[in-house]
């Protein structure tokens, strides 16, 4: 080999070198997200998906001060916004529940059927609903957001606090846009997880949700 | 972490007495430009990089042939970054970085000299979240770049600068996410500054 063809060789090498792309991971395995709704007008069914935009984030979230909500929601936000990479989804919690667009509270709902409930049966200590006021003809969800957390056992049972972290969790996963529960125990949306934080088919799913066009608008009153 | 610019740094200043005479010192600032940190695909293509960053260097040199110098150059750089996908941004904050590069320069005409230069590149992102989850990186850099002196006193020098240097880039929390290999970074850097030393 001569020392141009050597050369030639190196500087090769080197350009090779400085061009090449990071290898992104294949994210194959992921459940539905989406809410599947009859259509609004006219026959079969309409499939509802939404993410919060980059114009609402970071996303106001006011918590009821009871059974030591706020830490468990102040950690399920750390929770969420650390699994993605890309500054997707962010909130904080804010003292005025007239301007949240997800309103905490304990216990379970009272007055009028949303148009919409997602319950979620997580352990016999607790269990979660989140109400999603949707109007299907206009694809519009309406804030806020209304999340319950109910502690179904006393305050001194040692599975109560496992349980409204995990409860926490699931239910900003419903508020972040995932609509529907995991068909897997091993996934925090699944309607009563055997685990206590999102799993990778959780991460794929929340990111596929917001990396895929949204047709709900929320809508602030 | 910080052990690869103390001790050369108290290499030198050890030696800074009987050297003095023969050091060459300066200090630029300017603007540093870099490629994409991160190309994924999360139905279309995302993209990480850096805005472009105010940056100073500091440097010192030492002859150790005639028309030759040894020397480090230390560059600290402050901007934000962002990640975009179809034309929409979202800020990421703002990310720090930091090297300190050994190297060696030469004359090529009368007032310009070439450099190149091995070392380190720190990253210091203001949170550890996103692709610094599980905090920045250290890299090993490799950098060439010019030099151009005026003189405008007796011993000051005005000095222009361009620098390139390359990294491949990647963090534990891409690593643990399943990425693999690394990104190809490519940095440029223009600064103006002032030298005083040896000529």
């Amino acid at each position: 080999m001569t020392r141009a063809s050597r050369c030639l060789a190196v500087a090769a090498a080197l350009g090779a070198l400085a061009c090449g792309d990071i290898g992104a991971p294949v994210r194959s395995d992921l459940y539905e997200w989406r809410l599947e709704a009859p259509a609004v007008p006219g026959p079969g069914t309409d499939t509802l998906s939404f993410h919060w935009t980059q114009e609402d984030l970071p996303v106001r979230v006011w918590v009821e001060d009871a059974f030591g909500l706020p830490d468990h929601m102040a950690r399920a936000i750390d929770v969420w916004s650390g699994t993605f990479l890309y500054g997707e989804f962010d909130a904080t919690l804010v003292s005025d529940s007239t301007t949240a667009d997800v309103v905490v509270r304990g216990g379970t709902p009272e007055g009028k059927l949303r148009r919409l409930r997602l319950h979620s049966a997580l352990r016999p200590e607790c269990a979660g609903v989140t109400d999603l006021d949707i109007d299907v003809a206009s694809h519009e969800l309406r804030l806020p957001i209304r999340v319950f957390v109910d502690p179904r056992s006393l305050p001194d049972d040692p599975g109560i606090e496992p349980c409204l972290a995990l409860t926490s969790i699931h239910e900003l996963g419903h508020a972040l846009g995932i609509f529907n529960h995991s068909d897997d125990p091993d996934d925090i949306m699944y309607l009563d997880p055997e685990v206590d934080l999102p799993s990778n088919r959780d991460i794929t799913t929340a990111e596929a949700a917001y990396h895929t066009q949204s047709n709900l608008q929320a809508v602030r009153p | 972490m910080l052990k690869p610019i103390l001790i050369p740094a108290l290499v030198l200043a050890a030696g800074a007495g009987p050297l003095h005479a023969q050091t060459d010192y300066y200090a630029r600032a300017g603007a540093m430009w870099a490629s994409n940190l991160v190309r994924d695909v999360l139905v279309t293509e995302v993209t990480v990089q850096q805005s472009v960053a105010p940056m100073v260097a500091l440097g010192v040199g030492m002859p150790i042939s005639p028309g030759y110098r040894a020397g480090l150059e230390a560059t600290f750089a402050s901007g934000g970054f962002s990640s975009e996908q179809d034309g929409a941004e979202a800020d990421l904050g703002t990310l720090r970085t930091a090297s300190l590069l050994l190297g060696l320069d030469g004359p090529v005409v009368q007032n310009l000299r070439w450099r190149v230069g091995l070392g380190g590149l720190f990253y210091l992102p203001s949170e550890d979240r996103g692709i610094f989850l599980e905090g920045g990186p250290i890299r090993f850099v490799a950098g060439a770049g010019a030099d151009w002196r005026y003189p405008v006193m007796s011993k000051w020098d005005l000095m222009l600068s361009a620098r390139y240097d390359f990294h491949r880039f990647t963090t534990d929390e891409l690593e643990q996410r399943g990425f693999s290999q690394a990104q190809s970074v490519n940095r440029v850097s223009l600064s103006v500054g002032l030298a005083r030393g040896i000529r």
